[in-house]
């Protein structure tokens, strides 16, 4: 298996899809070994073999910075972004060209490393490891599995980079079998890249039910100020994510302001980093909440969890969003989430609302209701806990349906090729 | 051989539109009447229309031996008479054959009963009312919101001046006892309990057109044979009119089903009765319901309408606006309030069976229960914002404290 990211090098969602899977494939007795394009010292999962394609990889420790084109999964990079934050900066543009050869690099390198491993299948991870993947595929000739994620048209919309497109093309034509994480990605890679449906099997992602949330007893709440002592704290509203076009986090600012107007006490977090944090500041000053509303930068870790415990709605106003694993993980903290209609998480979950992303005022109306009934809050967080606590959102069944997928590409492999 | 006595409920509730918090204060109305006109409309033309030509000719053929018992709520009635007269005249032209009996119930199909004494009994009282100027009869048999009763409702039912009482012959209540029978309330001995018979039922209102059963194809010859074949002196079978052509489509051959029924069950020597019928005849025996019991679902309670907290929370700030609707003295903010009374509004609050997608969400027009919360809450606070005396009172604090079991009453 190719994957970019793997902690503690990691910038967002991909590192998570990929231990969640390895994790879950290791679980159910497949063999992996995860060749990651950085020095790789001891293996941080019990029975995962970890292969570096070593080289100068130092540098690309630095170059993982967000950009317009930020190469990882969807998810949040607050590592990243947090460092990117702190120097104020537009960094991203310069990194392109770096990626593109560290990519090239990490491809070259995987020809030696399928010659070398023993492997059926190889398996790799949008298209920042496709290439390796074709590379590895041409050499041992196992079938290879391209598992999408995202893709740039998720990643930038109109402003999608040509070059990436091309080897996410190549990658979805060259794959045996093709597995995404949603039904509507997989549409994507039917209509946009021409792949065959019955190409696509589609596996939704899952979490580790073993990263336990924090009991909220030891919590201290940041608002519960003198002046509030003893009264009933203000209801907190969330967004956890990269602040990026993708997340719609202006969205979320302009939902802020409504829902002021209903709930004057109610306070809002933006929790994440990106190229627009800047201008949601700015927006926020403007429509007269920056009182409301606290930009925390990245968070990653406890505080995460710390966060969604925190919030009485965890809310993801996304213009796009493949899977939106943010949705599980708040659900799972038992944090109701209101999440966007178009995306693989709701494709999946049943206890949570569904809202489209532009609807600022729809998701005013559910939020002022969850802030004015408690009983709603604690109904939707305790079923959609409990739906996450079942099995088809643990790790094992999602790797369980990889493994099909894996052989289902090495069962064709054997038949001939015209039959 | 047991007597048939054959009795559809016939309901439709007022909807609710989308009413988002910005709509609260606004003057909009809550009601949907749009949507409510297009699914009377189209349940009118695929159900009550070809049901009502159907029963109406099987009842003149059969000179009157062929006789059923309806129980329109007068919501239904009420949307009737606004968007589908004619609609409505086919259900007149039915009663008029006299082969159809009226049965009593909550005007607005509420749950009143376990809400609000007072109210209860104001609803029955406007729902005889609706029958009289409609239909011209007075009903002399009670059938409760989804057949809810328990033994603390027979006095009111009683003092009401009804014979008898439909309800559910739920096996916690019936245990070794069969439902074939007419018994009297515990506690209430002039009350007749006509208890359903929910296996003969639901074969006809679940499982007629599935496959996988075993008695699948169900014909009107197999049927009349159970029926037969049953022991006791009287067979009480209960459906959603519904059933006929919009719960289960025509193409299932429903119609077909019921068009040959009457004959080979008279072909058989059975015959069919009246519930008035069956509540001047003596009862066995008394028979006794500890709790609440309802026709609905494997648990045969109240769980489908308050059964989670949010319903609770609903119900109860609902029933706790009565006081000061009604001293308003506003009709027409009364007669919004009633409406929202209606079951439905809490039935789709229903977290059950959400996660298996069933019976419950094909019935709900909101995308979750949790949607149908947001509404109806936003509601009630437009209402509420709409009566003066209120607005002092407390307002936005939902009720917690329920036992998620037994039942609820609001003083």
């Amino acid at each position: 298996m190719f994957g970019w990211e793997f902690p503690p090098f990691q910038a967002g969602g991909l590192a998570t899809a990929t231990v969640g899977l390895v994790k879950g494939l290791l679980r159910i007795g497949v063999e992996v070994t995860l060749v990651v394009p950085f020095p790789a010292g001891h293996s941080p999962i019990d029975g995962l073999r970890l292969v570096s394609a070593d080289g100068p990889a130092n540098a690309l420790r630095l170059h993982r910075v967000p950009s317009p084109m930020a190469p990882y999964g969807t998810e949040e990079d607050y590592p990243a972004l947090r460092a990117a934050a702190e120097r104020g900066s537009r960094l991203g543009i310069v990194y392109g060209k770096d990626l593109f050869a560290e990519v090239e690099r990490f491809a070259s390198l995987a020809a030696d490393i399928a010659a070398r491993e023993p492997h059926d299948v190889i398996d790799c991870h949008d298209w920042i490891t496709f290439s390796a993947g074709i590379e590895a595929q041409r050499i041992s000739g196992k079938p290879l599995i391209a598992h999408i994620h995202a893709t740039e048209f998720d990643r930038a919309g109109e402003g999608a980079n040509v070059a990436i497109v091309q080897r996410e093309l190549e990658g979805l034509t060259a794959a045996n079998r093709v597995v995404s994480n949603s039904h509507a990605l997989k549409r994507c890679c039917t209509d946009q890249f021409g792949v065959a449906q019955t190409k696509v099997d589609v596996v939704h992602w899952g979490i580790d039910g073993n990263d336990v949330p924090i009991p909220l007893a030891q919590e201290r709440h940041p608002f519960a100020s003198r002046s509030l002592r003893g009264r009933r704290r203000p209801p907190v509203v969330l967004f956890l994510g990269r602040v990026t076009q993708q997340k719609g986090p202006e969205y979320f600012i302009d939902m802020a302001a409504k829902v002021t107007r209903f709930e004057p006490t109610a306070k809002f977090i933006m929790a994440g980093s990106g190229d627009l944090l800047t201008r949601m500041i700015d927006r926020a000053a403007t429509l007269g909440i920056a009182d409301r509303i606290h930009f925390t930068g990245g968070v990653q870790g406890a505080d995460v969890q710390r966060l969604y415990r925190l919030a009485d709605v965890c809310v993801m106003p996304s213009v796009s969003e493949p899977f939106g694993l943010v949705a599980l993980e708040s659900l799972r903290a038992g944090t109701p989430c209101i999440m966007p209609r178009e995306s693989g998480a709701s494709e999946v979950v049943i206890n949570a609302f569904k809202v489209d992303f532009w609807d600022v005022d729809e998701m005013t109306n559910k939020i002022v209701a969850l802030i004015r009934h408690p009983v709603l809050r604690a109904e939707l967080g305790r079923n959609g806990r409990e739906e996450l606590e079942t099995a088809r959102f643990g790790l094992e069944e999602p790797a369980r349906l990889t493994r099909a997928a894996y052989r289902r590409a090495m069962s064709r492999m054997q038949e001939p090729v015209h039959a | 051989m047991p007597d048939i006595c054959i009795y559809a409920q016939v309901h439709q509730p007022f909807r609710l539109r989308h009413f988002s918090v910005f709509d609260i204060g606004g003057g909009l109305d809550y009601f949907d009447d749009e949507t409510n006109r297009r699914i009377l409309r189209r349940v009118g033309d695929k159900c009550y229309l070809p049901a009502n030509q159907l029963l109406e000719d099987l009842i003149r053929r059969s000179e009157g031996r062929f006789k059923v018992a309806l129980s329109l709520s007068g919501v239904l009635i009420e949307q009737l008479a606004l968007w589908a007269p004619d609609v409505l005249a086919s259900f007149q032209s039915l009663v008029a054959t006299g082969g159809v009996e009226l049965l009593g119930e909550t005007y607005d199909h509420s749950l009143a009963s376990l809400a609000n004494s007072e109210e209860f009994v104001a609803q029955v009282e406007r729902h005889r009312e609706v029958l009289q100027r409609y239909f011209g009869r007075q009903p002399t048999v009670f059938r409760n919101t989804e057949l809810i009763y328990w033994d603390g409702l027979a006095p009111d039912i009683a003092r009401l001046g009804f014979a008898g009482v439909m309800v559910e012959g739920a096996d916690h209540v019936m245990e070794w006892r069969s439902p074939n029978h007419v018994y009297e309330a515990a506690g209430t001995p002039g009350l007749r309990l006509i208890p359903r018979n929910y296996r003969l039922s639901d074969d006809v209102g679940f499982r007629f057109s599935n496959r996988d059963w075993d008695g699948w194809p169900l014909t009107a010859e197999k049927y009349a044979e159970w029926i037969a074949g049953s022991d006791g002196e009287s067979m009480h079978l209960f459906i959603d009119y519904e059933t006929l052509g919009e719960h289960q489509w025509a193409e299932t051959g429903i119609f077909s089903f019921v068009e040959r029924l009457p004959w080979e069950c008279l072909a058989r020597g059975l015959s069919f009765v009246h519930p008035s019928t069956l509540a001047a005849r003596p009862a066995v025996a008394p028979l006794a319901f500890a709790r609440p019991t309802s026709w609905a679902d494997l648990e045969r309670d109240t769980s489908a309408w308050l059964g989670n907290r949010l319903q609770y929370a609903a119900h109860e700030r609902l029933y706790g606006l009565r006081r000061d609707v009604l001293a308003t003295g506003d009709a027409g903010l009364i007669d919004r309030w009633r409406r929202l009374t209606t079951s439905d509004h809490l039935y789709y609050m229903c977290t059950k069976w959400f996660a298996d997608g069933d019976v419950h969400k094909y019935f709900s027009p909101y995308e979750s229960p949790y949607d149908a919360f947001v509404v109806f809450m936003n509601v009630l606070q437009d209402l509420e914002q709409l009566i003066p005396e209120a607005s002092a009172a407390e307002v936005t604090n939902d009720f917690d404290g329920w036992a998620e079991s037994g039942m609820a009453c609001v003083g």
